[in-house]
């Protein structure tokens, strides 16, 4: 989950690292309030859209006024609507008078975490790191021996930082690395990280985000995170999390399901084969309706949960049960799941498409359940997934094609 | 031949009284896996399908002379297990939980290489060496019909692609050396080339084939060790996840490394790379066939 920046400031803070002193404000004149007391020796605080967004800079959601002029910097701020989402509230924090402005952020690739240091902090974006990749360096941590003075040392040294700042921010690495670590983040961007005019380092600008599978260990953030959880951080629709729901009241393995814009509904399973499947979907000219992973699970709950959501669309004309050899999976679960859907919806099986692709443990079981709807495409056994997709593109077109026909006459 | 498990491979399951291990030992044993001991603190002295279970790795090791460990415990608890596994000697594990924190995942692989082990996974259904071992759900309880033995490397991070190309493998009348559901998490064990790099040494496997999928930076590796000759064998790969092209950044949609976080994290980008090296590259299951005696035909 992605922290908001007073929530990434206070962890930093608590683990005693120099952050300027800053409090989230609603309104206007909240944020008035907060800037007399917080403003700084020349009088001036900060004013930052407090939303999970980057580029709030370029988006005009960060200013530095006195406190004077903060109620109407505030009042701009919070009329602003950045990546659909409205700003809500906004952070205001002391000014810092910037001598120096650095960039560093720690974050995992796939072989494991690794540290990024650049001299050009406050202008650095992903465009910046594309055309002056010399001006970034990047280490990998031994995320066994962790992240050691030296290593800090030699970071900032190759970064090209003059040799008398090395020691200063060294110690401010190894200590942010220690913060990334024990709080089980998977990225911690500091931009900027300032030398103040006074030779102090203040962490001015931070964005956190906590490993999802670690929240267990972090009760506190746990009640706060799913709201960001759709693609591109979009909240999630409904049926998105009518499933989100389900993932959590049920056993078993966690279903992905994100609802798009065509008219396939998709209850597939495999991080291999749901991907496949979506390609082959396209690949056939049809449009899928969501896409979905799901786990096998003992009970069918979290497949109904799932059906119903994908059902709730009007939009969608037709069904793919598609799963690769599930092995794990018990074939009658998934199909007593779309009976009882079926049955509670009063879905014609007749006349609304549905083709299945399932085998394995159980399949005698499930096809004894597919033979009570008429209609229902259980594919033989061997049938390959780029059938099972094929036919479920060619009965939603045919299905338009007839169902279209009589419209036609009447007109 | 074989990669990583064979004949002789002794098999230890950690958290071997849970349901889905219990249900894996049944099917592992049926096809032959020499499961010799299971693990469950607590549990020691019960038996699971007749396997013996002890409360501690060291004392499974001691009595059965295990070497090799199923991890079935928690996300939560593999990082522990894994350490545990490393300090009785085990030198080759698998680990099948999926989510195990990122900052677990890596302390875990860090460890688990300076000892010169073998991990796969996490998030993996397991690994088979057909005829001979496997270990994990793999194949489930049809493992025949879809896993022929044979003289093709199979590696996938997707447990059910790896089973989808096996079988069409086995329909093109093609068998399998050994085949590795290298797991499906952001940080994994053994990387894809280094499961390419034992394929290529082991004097039984002709040619391998990949799956690829957005995300990371696995098949990048791939295409340069072709490209420098260090791996000569043929390559087939299927790419998928080129829908992902048409919807935002940082959405996932499959496994969660399957998240592209710049272009040439794309499946499209992948191909390219991978083309471009020299590695044929199959969009439907059922060109890879045609594409491996292809590559025989060059050769």
């Amino acid at each position: 989950m992605r922290l908001f920046e007073d929530q990434s400031k206070a962890l930093l803070r608590q683990e005693g690292l120099p952050v300027p002193r800053g409090e989230a404000a609603r309104s206007a004149d909240e944020a008035n309030q907060h800037a007399k007391m917080l403003a700084g020796p020349d009088g001036r605080v900060a004013i930052k859209a407090l939303i999970a967004a980057g580029r709030r800079g370029k988006a005009g959601a960060v200013t530095v006024c006195t406190a004077a002029q903060s109620a109407d910097s505030a009042a701009r701020i919070l009329s602003l609507t950045l990546d659909q989402k409205p700003v809500e509230q906004v952070y205001v924090e002391e000014a810092v008078e910037i001598a120096d402005e650095y960039y560093l952020a720690f974050a995992f690739g796939d072989l494991g975490p690794r540290v990024v240091a650049s001299l050009f902090g406050g202008v650095y974006s992903e465009a910046f790191a594309r055309d002056s990749p010399q001006a970034l360096i990047s280490i990998d941590i031994d995320p066994v021996e962790g992240l050691r003075s030296w290593h800090a040392a030699a970071l900032w040294e190759q970064a090209g930082a003059p040799s008398g700042q090395i020691p200063g921010l060294g110690a401010l690495t190894v200590r942010l690395y220690a913060a990334f670590r024990d709080h089980d983040a998977q990225m911690l961007e500091v931009n900027p990280l300032v030398k103040t005019a006074h030779g102090d380092w203040v962490i001015v600008g931070a964005m956190m985000e906590i490993d999802d599978n670690a929240l267990f260990r972090h009760p506190a953030w746990q009640s706060q995170a799913e709201d960001t959880a759709g693609p591109g951080g979009r909240p999630l629709t409904p049926g998105e999390r009518r499933v989100a729901e389900a993932n959590q009241r049920f056993a078993g393995g966690a279903t992905r399901y994100i609802e798009l814009d065509g008219e396939i509904g998709l209850l597939v399973s495999g991080g291999g084969a749901s991907l496949y499947q979506h390609d082959l979907i396209l690949h056939y000219g049809g449009r899928p309706a969501n896409h979905t992973d799901f786990s096998p699970t003992p009970t069918p709950d979290k497949q109904v949960a799932t059906l119903d959501a994908i059902l709730d669309r009007p939009q969608v004309k037709g069904l793919l049960v598609g799963c690769n050899f599930l092995q794990l999976a018990r074939c009658d679960i998934m199909m007593q799941a779309l009976e009882i859907v079926l049955n509670r919806r009063s879905v014609d099986t007749r006349t609304f498409p549905i083709v299945v692709r399932l085998f394995g443990p159980y399949e005698a079981e499930a096809r004894a359940i597919a033979a009570r709807f008429p209609g229902i495409n259980y594919l033989p056994p061997g049938a390959s997934l780029a059938q099972a997709c094929l036919a479920i593109v060619q009965a939603v077109r045919e299905r338009d094609d007839s169902s279209h026909a009589p419209q036609e006459n009447n007109a | 031949m074989s990669i990583l498990i064979n004949r002789d491979t002794r098999v230890l399951v950690q958290g071997a009284t849970g349901s889905q291990a219990r249900f894996d030992i049944k099917y592992c044993l049926d096809y032959g896996t020499r499961i010799v001991a299971g693990v469950t603190p607590g549990r020691g002295g019960e038996q699971v399908e007749g396997v013996p279970i002890f409360n501690t790795v060291e004392a499974a090791v001691r009595s059965t002379g295990a070497n090799a460990s199923a991890i079935y415990v928690p996300a939560r608890a593999v990082a522990e297990a894994i350490d545990e596994a490393l300090d009785s000697g085990i030198g080759m594990m698998l680990s099948l939980a999926e989510n195990v924190p990122r900052h677990d995942a890596a302390r875990a692989v860090a460890r688990v290489r300076r000892a010169g082990a073998h991990l796969v996974g996490f998030n993996t259904n397991g690994l088979i060496s057909p005829g001979q071992c496997k270990m994990g759900g793999i194949g489930g309880d049809r493992t025949d019909a879809i896993y022929a033995p044979g003289r093709i490397g199979v590696c996938s991070r997707s447990g059910g692609m790896s089973a989808e190309i096996s079988y069409t493998l086995k329909q093109a009348g093609l068998g399998v050396s050994t085949a590795v559901s290298m797991g499906g998490d952001p940080i994994v064990g053994l990387r894809l080339v280094e499961i390419l790099r034992m394929f290529e040494d082991d004097p039984e496997t002709d040619a391998s084939v990949i799956y690829a999928e957005p995300g990371g930076t696995h098949e990048a590796e791939v295409a340069e060790a072709v490209s420098i000759g260090i791996l000569r064998k043929p390559v087939v790969a299927i790419v998928v996840g080129e829908f992902q092209d048409h919807y935002p950044r940082g959405a996932s949609f499959g496994h969660v490394a399957a998240m592209i976080q710049s272009d040439a994290d794309s499946a499209s980008a992948k191909r390219k790379l991978l083309e471009h090296s020299g590695i044929d590259v199959a969009t439907l299951l059922d060109e890879i066939p045609d594409l491996l005696n292809k590559a025989f035909r060059k050769r």
